[in-house]
């Protein structure tokens, strides 16, 4: 089920400051968050953002047709290496 | 054989079902298609004379449904976005394994395609 329209999107109000403010200043430095449930809002087309996987925070180019979607979406949170005794298509990291 | 939206091609089937051969049309569709081209007494498409067929035809273009190609092309716009953007679904694509977190461990067969053997691959025992 999706999310009710009147709650309007989810984004963190932390974030959400932090977003304007580097806009306010164009400012293009990575703004690292670990809310990765936040909607892609269209202030933050332009900005970098480090989102968190768990380990690091991985910078995220925003970017217009990724308003909408959720900042986790670009940063996974496994890095799989293939299985045992497959000897190719090994080791490729995503 | 008649054709019908570019190449479909349907048969002796009764009409509503007949055009459900065609890409992006399903019963919902088909159902409200037919009863624009009103045609008398559930006919199947080789009793259809060429007028009747010509205004499936017409009752299929006025429907609003997008179908064959451009449906296609939408549906591959869609995941070429997703993965162009660097998503997990369209990652998850891009591998051709199932975006919307479905378990792999089994099943999921119809994105995976055919089971590939694998090599020394112990029975889970009880």
């Amino acid at each position: 089920m999706s999310r009710s329209i009147k709650k309007g999107p989810f984004v963190e109000e932390k974030l959400m400051i932090r977003v304007r403010r580097a806009q306010r200043a164009s400012s293009r430095n990575v703004i690292r968050t670990w809310s990765r449930a936040s909607m892609i809002m269209p202030e933050m087309v332009g900005l970098t953002i480090g989102v968190h996987d768990g380990r690091r925070h991985i910078p995220v180019l925003i970017g217009e047709n990724m308003v909408g979607h959720r900042l986790g979406e670009f940063a996974p949170t496994r890095t799989f290496r293939g299985h045992v005794g497959r000897s190719d298509r090994t080791t490729s990291i995503r | 054989m008649a054709l019908v939206a570019g190449v479909n091609i349907p048969d002796n089937k009764r009409v509503e079902v007949s055009i459900q051969t065609v890409y992006g049309v399903g019963p919902s569709v088909a159902k409200r298609v037919v009863e624009e081209a009103a045609l008398p007494g559930n006919p199947r498409v080789r009793e259809l004379s060429e007028e009747e067929l010509n205004r499936l035809r017409g009752a299929l273009d006025r429907s609003g449904a997008i179908i064959e190609g451009d449906l296609r092309r939408d549906v591959q716009m869609n995941v070429r976005r997703l993965i162009d953007i660097g998503s997990y679904r369209g990652l998850r694509h891009r591998r051709g394994l199932p975006a919307r977190g479905q378990r792999t461990k089994t099943n999921a067969r119809t994105k995976r395609g055919r089971r590939r053997a694998i090599a020394n691959k112990k029975k889970v025992g009880h």
